[in-house]
């Protein structure tokens, strides 16, 4: 009797192979493991034979939209500026897509990085993934050399012990409150659409930290970013950071220090969350990526949540609809204008 | 004739006379505006606030203000008044009294000194006599010219020369002139504009209102006044007898409108229905509580125009509350109270108190006007308005002489101002011939190129007298401007304005080899395009400049803190010194104009449109969708004047095709739309190429047509059902089947203010009267029953409204929880409704049953409105680019519209609309080339993702993505430079010319660190 | 060199407004012309639309060492480029709400809209922002230290 994933990879190389085989899609970006155990790598396949290397388990945690728009790129024919777009049509690259990275594509889509008519989407619906920092915390952050996953349970082994964890203990913070698990566009689906998650408590985390004073709240943002070591890890994993020249790299005009400095780095993770506001799907990907263990995502969430909640907005969920920063309503709240509140106090 | 003059006057200098002003000086004629009082801005000026959009008044009128003020070929006389109008189109005489300001407008700088130290208090006409001015004063703060005045008749000097002077004594400018005469001027103009506007019914005389004895009941102007943040209470809402916020306000409707017995004034005055809703939705606003309880007593609520309906929905749904009724009495009550003493719709009286009660008082016209159009030979009406015609909307009965706004007529704002072009229209097919003959024009010498230069910046310091040096020490602030890195130059000006100082500044900035400049003074708002003139004239571009607002911003608010204002004043120059050294030299962006038009859509608008501009000698490309000319007119029998529309349509029809510039194309509609204002290029269905440098969108509108559902009414059905236009169609045919009819009856509002169709369609009520009218001019014996909602005759309509009356024609009002039921009993129709007043079922037998049925908009409009990038309402008309002040543009320069696609209107107001689109398009056509912003976008294509966000939030379509490179890319034709695309775009990829990041953050840093 | 008052005793906040040339600009100039008082804490940077600011330029303004920061536009409906204040509604709307997340005091970045016929309440303005600001002494927390 094989596990959910072992049935979800099979049904992708099946999938994969037949859609190379048949010249539909001219690669196919998914995963395969790495050389370490509960870090998987993306990659990148050109042939049917290769189907096989796919591979899909709770470590898929690199979102594979990030990958999409220089793959594309790479089928394109070098052009100069100015040049008129290739004639005819383009091959076509098939990637795997779950709630938010499918979102994520979306937002692609939408902001002129991907061309959809060049994308084949093979969707999944995400069980959640698994954070490999609660794995080894888990273990009290012993090596690890290997781990076996079942349905619900994690067998986790290294040298002279072995554990097993219950899956959902360990799953990442950003799955555990996704309500969208369903990928949103997609041509093929491996396995069935789960439909909305009920969560309870969906901003939670975002709550806690909103009931604390003003003083607290910095305490906090400033202990949180203070191990940052600027390295961008969390920017270069984002699917949406794709801007040519960063704003922190940027010398005209210098929004930012490049030494690392107290006031810089809080500007740097201010703008960061900023930039992705109504467009961040919480894939993870930042939180993943960091090598200090900063959990930035929060601040993206706290974006996320304010945007539900006072335009009624979620990043990706529909093609048609304007990013939330580039569209308004004539009654958009206003209570934060002070001459609005003055006015609601004295009534 | 001989070849006209290329003159105008313009006599009035409210919104519509400004408009007339602004569209001939714009457009090649040079405009002599006369304007009785002191300043221009008429009527417009004392409102709060506008509705529909509840825009602030004075915000959306200074900037029209200012550049009617500071137009080269527009000669402002302010204080005057027309003396006498000889000779004939084209070569008018006129003889114009200006009265004396006693201030001279070169010297005065507005520092208000004088007013300051006048004794003599006065009531302010401005404020309606609720707060008091001095007798030397401005009109209102944001006046044009922004000069003071003296009024002879309160000042105490002038009256007893030698008793006061002390404005004389403290003016820094010396700038008041007690022996100033009264001048006249001869001015020799081509044709007459007459915008004289209206002046408010003066309630006094109707002592049930209890206006005059009763201190809380006010006029709707003078709640304007207490409203108003300018006005007598700042705002605060204040009634007259206790200074107490009100909270309980009556609205008392058509206070010297519709009314024959006791004011006189039998027409409706069109606006007060509206302007009460927008006080009563106001007057909440403004109260500390949020709760002010508001009633409206009313006959029939009109809101006919765009936009009103759903603000009257909203304004019940908030709560205010609608009675109709008309009031018998208002009396005293106590607290300065009011009891309100009035009687329902069924007759039963009925009392409630108030704190306020505002009069909706009428429009009526100045007994000052009656007697100037008598003295012009301008007939007057017996509303003693002037009197046009539907077919001739802006003429008077003097050849050469027009007019617009509310002198013809009770009207809103947007409506003066469709005519105000209107009438500069009628001017201008007289007077084309001349065009930029009188005309004055600026110009400069070539420009220094500053690229590769150092900046050298030059530093002005104004003492503005002592109104900046009075309180900031301008000598250190030139001192330390003197050290800021860049600067060159430095010095203290007594006034920086005046006209020696400007020369000098001009010969400084080419002795020093000035490359920079910054003015510390007022405001830029007003003094700005002055200075930026005076670099031109030194052979400098005129955006290498900054001014610092050390003023109005700075010694006039920190009077009592001279130390810190001086630092402040440091800051301020600092900062724009900092601004101004990373500006660039701009381009003085003009795009050629092709000197032809589109128009789309032949009907009465669009024929119009097409053959005002041919008149001009511009050539046209007509567009029509069908196989003929003229449109919905074939079908509709006469204006509610009683002109009848077939032969003036026939004779529209014949002009047009008889035009050599006009190039039609039937059957025919536009496909594809390139290109900007100056410069469009349009393919139409047929193959043609056009390149043109305006269009007029004139698509017309449909008839709602009830074939199914709640507003079937047997329509379609059973063959004596029709819709209006199709008994127009009969009527036209002179059918002999409507002669012998016993019983009509016209249901109204089918399909108008519904749920899905929530707007009123404004031209049912009058066309279904004057229908009813002429089927009892037919047939006299005729039964005919009108089943409405609200009858909206407005303005001079109205007396058709009584002429019905008069003859018999039964009006029964229903509403939407009992709606009319029409069934078919033994092949007769029946009509049931329910009599509100007698509060009882009515059964009818018509044997012709009339539906008004609603004006819808086309369903192509969506399309042709993408085509030119504009905008619709959520109703599906098309939007125009301000409700109140831009009726006829487009927000897509060289794009206008007139006609049913704009709203619901009569053949006069379409007439009048298609008149000014023409108007609005000569501007552009009658110049070689069009200035464009200067300070417009600009996009690194480096840094460019192409992700769209900036031709997202772009409201002008003026940035787009390039197909080839997929980046951003703007048209600096259509750019504004608003900056919006810039806030949007996270990779800093997308910028504005002089006022990019990096500029606003050195004023930033600027203004924290010391050099 | 950052405002040297900071180390003295009087401590004066400065506090940068961005200000939309159409509306909110012209109500400051109203609120002199009519002479109303204010606190001399603003220092004033014209910007053609409230549409035009950016979060960037107000995390420079913190950055650079304003003790606050005020944007102003004109009200919902009469902005001068049609719809710019719709859009910075909702980019300050979230900037704030994110800021004050953060740690920013509430009372550091606050926004109004003030037309140009409210030239008290411009002043008005300026001094409930300068008070709110003074009770919360320097900003130090964006502030870069040169």
């Amino acid at each position: 009797m094989s596990t959910v994933n072992e049935k979800i990879t099979s049904e992708i190389r099946e999938k994969v192979r037949e859609l190379l085989a048949s010249g539909h899609v001219a690669a196919f970006l998914g995963y395969t493991s790495g050389s370490v155990p509960m870090v998987m790598q993306p990659l990148i396949i050109r042939t049917p034979e290769d189907a096989d290397r796919l591979e899909w388990n709770s470590f898929c945690v690199l979102n594979l939209a990030n990958y999409l728009p220089a793959l594309l790129k790479s089928f394109e024919p070098p052009r100069r500026p100015g040049d008129p777009p290739p004639e005819g049509p383009l091959p076509k690259v098939g990637v795997l897509a779950t709630g938010c990275w499918s979102r994520n594509m979306v937002i692609q889509v939408q902001e002129n990085q991907v061309d959809r008519d060049r994308v084949v989407v093979v969707g999944i619906s995400s069980r959640g993934m698994v954070d490999r920092k609660k794995v080894l915390a888990a273990v009290g952050h012993r090596d690890v050399t290997a781990v076996y996953e079942y349905d619900h349970s994690l067998k986790v082994s290294g040298p002279g012990y072995e554990r097993e964890i219950n899956r959902w203990d360990v799953v990442r913070d950003n799955c555990r409150t996704c309500v969208h698990p369903d990928p949103v566009i997609f041509d093929h689906m491996i396995g069935d659409l789960k439909g909305e998650r009920d969560v309870a408590d969906r901003f939670r985390q975002v709550e806690d930290i909103e009931v604390l004073a003003p003083e607290d709240r910095w305490s906090w943002f400033s202990t949180e970013i203070a191990s940052c070591i600027r390295c961008y890890a969390c920017r270069n994993a984002c699917p949406l950071c794709y801007c040519p020249t960063c704003f922190v790299d940027d010398s005209r005009p210098q929004w930012v220090g490049k030494s690392i400095d107290k006031a810089d780095t809080a500007i740097f993770h201010i703008l960061r969350a900023y930039h992705c506001a109504g467009r961040c799907t919480d894939c993870g990907s930042c939180e993943s990526a960091c090598p200090m263990g900063i959990k930035m995502r929060i601040l993206t969430r706290k974006l996320q949540k304010d945007v539900l909640e006072l335009y009624g907005a979620e990043a990706g969920m529909d093609m048609q609809s304007p990013p939330p920063l580039s569209t308004y309503k004539m009654d958009d709240p206003q209570d934060f204008i002070l001459t609005e509140s003055i006015k609601g106090e004295e009534k | 004739m001989s070849t006209p003059k290329g003159s105008v006057l313009v006599v009035g200098g409210g919104i519509a006379g400004v408009q007339a002003a602004l569209d001939l000086a714009d457009s090649g004629f040079y405009v002599h505006l006369v304007e009785k009082s002191a300043a221009i801005g008429g009527s417009m000026s004392q409102l709060d606030k506008t509705f529909p959009t509840n825009d602030c008044s004075a915000c959306i009128l200074s900037p029209k203000l200012v550049e009617c003020g500071r137009h080269l070929n527009i000669n402002l006389l302010t204080l005057s008044e027309v003396l006498s109008v000889d000779g004939e189109e084209g070569d008018f005489q006129v003889r114009v009294r200006q009265n004396p300001r006693y201030v001279d407008p070169e010297k005065c700088i507005a520092c208000g000194s004088c007013a300051e130290k006048c004794p003599k208090k006065v009531p302010n006409e401005f404020d309606m006599g609720l707060g008091k001015r001095k007798a030397i004063y401005l009109r209102y703060p944001q006046a044009v010219p922004l000069k003071y005045a003296i009024d002879p008749d309160h000042c105490i000097y002038l009256k007893k020369p030698g008793r006061c002077g002390f404005c004389e004594k403290v003016c820094p400018a010396d700038a008041i002139n007690f022996k100033d005469q009264p001048k006249e001027h001869l001015l020799n103009v081509g044709s007459v504009i007459l915008a004289l506007g209206f002046k408010p019914f003066d309630p006094s005389g109707l002592d049930f209102t209890g206006y005059g004895n009763l201190k809380n009941v006010v006029t709707s102007m003078e709640f304007e006044r207490l409203l108003s943040p300018s006005g007598p209470c700042q705002g605060h809402m204040e009634r007259p007898s206790d200074h107490q916020e009100p909270k309980k306000i009556a609205w008392l409707q058509c206070v010297g409108s519709r009314d024959i017995n006791r004011a006189c004034h039998g027409y409706c005055s069109s606006v007060c229905c509206m302007y009460a809703i927008k006080q009563a939705v106001i007057a909440r606003e403004h109260s500390s509580s949020g709760a002010v309880d508001a009633t409206v007593f009313y006959m029939d609520m009109r809101t006919h125009g765009k936009g009103f309906e759903a603000y009257y929905d909203r304004a019940r749904e908030e709560g205010i509350k609608f009675h109709r009724a008309r009031v018998h009495t208002v009396s005293p009550a106590e607290n300065d109270n009011l009891k309100v003493r009035y009687a329902g719709e069924n007759g039963d009286i009925r009392e409630d108190e108030f704190d306020l009660v505002v009069l909706s008082v009428g429009l009526a016209t100045d007994p000052q006007v009656i007697k100037l159009a008598n003295d012009l030979g301008i007939e007057l009406d017996s509303d003693s308005f002037a009197r046009t015609t539907c077919l001739r909307p802006v003429e008077t009965s003097r050849n050469g002489v027009f007019v617009c706004g509310a002198l013809a007529e009770p009207k809103d704002i947007p409506q003066s101002v469709m005519e105000a072009s209107a009438a500069a229209l009628e001017a201008e097919r007289i007077l084309y011939p001349s065009r930029w003959t009188e005309t004055k024009e600026k110009h400069f010498p070539k420009e220094r190129d500053v690229h590769a230069e150092p900046p050298r910046i030059g530093v002005f310091v104004c003492s503005c007298g002592i109104n900046i040096a009075g309180v900031v020490d301008v000598q250190a602030v030139t001192d330390y401007a003197w050290k800021l890195p860049g600067v060159v130059f430095a010095q203290n000006n007594l006034f920086t304005c005046s006209q020696d100082t400007i020369n000098q500044m001009a010969e400084t900035i080419k002795r020093e080899r000035l490359n920079r400049v910054v003015v510390a003074s007022c405001t830029p708002r007003t003094h700005e395009p002055l200075f930026q003139e005076t670099l031109r004239e030194a052979g400098i571009n005129k955006y290498l400049f900054e001014m610092a607002n050390i003023r109005d911003q700075d010694s006039w608010v920190h009077q009592r803190q001279p130390e810190a204002a001086t630092e402040k004043a440091k800051d301020l120059v600092r900062m724009a010194v900092a601004k101004v050294r990373g500006d660039d030299p701009l381009p003085y962006n003009t795009v050629p104009v092709i000197k032809s038009a589109m128009v789309i859509g032949s009907g009465v608008a669009g024929l119009t449109a097409a053959l005002s501009l041919a008149d001009q000698g511009f050539p046209v490309t007509l567009v029509e969708r069908k196989d003929r000319l003229g449109g919905h007119a074939h079908k509709f029998f006469r204006t509610w004047q009683g002109q009848e529309m077939q032969p003036y349509l026939s004779e529209l029809v014949s002009m047009v095709e008889a035009s050599d510039l006009i190039d039609v194309h039937l059957g025919t509609t536009v496909q594809d739309v390139s290109g900007s204002v100056g410069q469009f290029t349009s393919i139409l269905t047929d193959g043609t190429e056009v390149k043109h440098g305006v269009a007029i969108v004139a698509v017309g509108a449909e008839s709602f047509k009830p074939r199914e559902g709640r507003w079937n009414y047997l329509y379609g059905k059973n063959p004596n059902v029709h819709t209006l236009l199709e008994l127009d169609q009969r009527f036209i045919k002179d059918d002999p089947g409507l002669k012998g009819l016993n019983q009509a009856v016209f249901i109204h509002c089918v399909g108008s203010r519904v749920p899905e169709r929530p707007y009123c369609s404004r031209v049912c009520c009058t066309h279904a009267i004057d229908q009813a009218l002429h089927l009892k001019e037919m047939n006299p014996d005729m039964d005919i029953f009108m089943l409405y909602r609200d009858i909206r005759t407005y303005g001079k309509r109205e007396h058709l409204y009584q002429e019905a009356r008069a003859k018999g024609i039964i009006f029964i009002r229903y509403d939407l929880e009992n709606l009319p039921r029409v069934s078919e009993e033994n092949g007769s129709m029946v009509v049931k409704v329910r009599d509100p007043i007698i509060d009882a079922s009515v059964t009818l037998h018509p044997d012709l049953l009339i539906l008004a049925s609603a004006v819808r908009p086309r369903d192509d409009v969506g399309g042709l409105s993408k085509l030119f990038k504009c905008a619709m309402t959520g109703d599906g008309f098309l939007l125009e680019a301000h409700m109140k002040l831009r009726p006829v543009d487009f927000a897509t320069d060289g794009v206008y519209l007139a006609g049913l696609c704009h709203y619901p209107k009569p053949v006069e107001e379409t007439i009048a609309q298609a008149k000014a689109a023409a108007s609005r398009a000569g501007l552009v056509l009658s110049r070689d080339a069009v200035p464009a912003e200067s300070i417009t976008a600009v996009v690194n294509l480096q840094k460019c993702t192409g992700c769209a966000v900036c031709a997202r939030v772009c409201a002008y379509h003026a940035v787009n993505m390039d197909e080839n490179s997929g980046k951003a890319q703007v048209d600096t034709g259509l750019c504004k430079g608003c900056g919006a695309c810039v806030a949007g775009c996270r990779s800093d990829a997308i910028t504005l010319k002089n006022l990019g990041n990096e500029q606003i953050m050195a004023a930033v840093e600027a203004a924290m660190e010391d050099f | 060199m950052n405002d040297i008052s900071k180390s003295k005793g009087a401590w004066e906040p400065k506090i940068i407004a961005f200000l939309c040339n159409w509306c909110s600009y012209a109500g400051a100039d109203l609120a002199g012309v009519s002479r109303y008082q204010y606190p001399p804490s603003i220092r004033i940077v014209r910007v053609p639309c409230s549409g035009r600011v950016s979060p960037n330029l107000i995390l420079d303004a913190l950055r650079s060492g304003a003790d606050g920061v005020l944007v102003s536009g004109c009200h919902p409906g009469d902005c001068h480029y049609i719809s710019g204040n719709y859009y910075a509604r909702r980019r300050f709307a979230l900037l704030k709400r994110f800021l004050e997340f953060v740690g920013v005091e509430p009372d550091r970045v606050n926004f109004t809209w003030i037309s140009a016929s409210e030239g008290e309440q411009f002043a008005q303005v300026a001094t409930e922002v300068t008070e709110r600001v003074r009770k919360l002494g320097p900003a130090t927390h964006l502030l870069k230290e040169f």
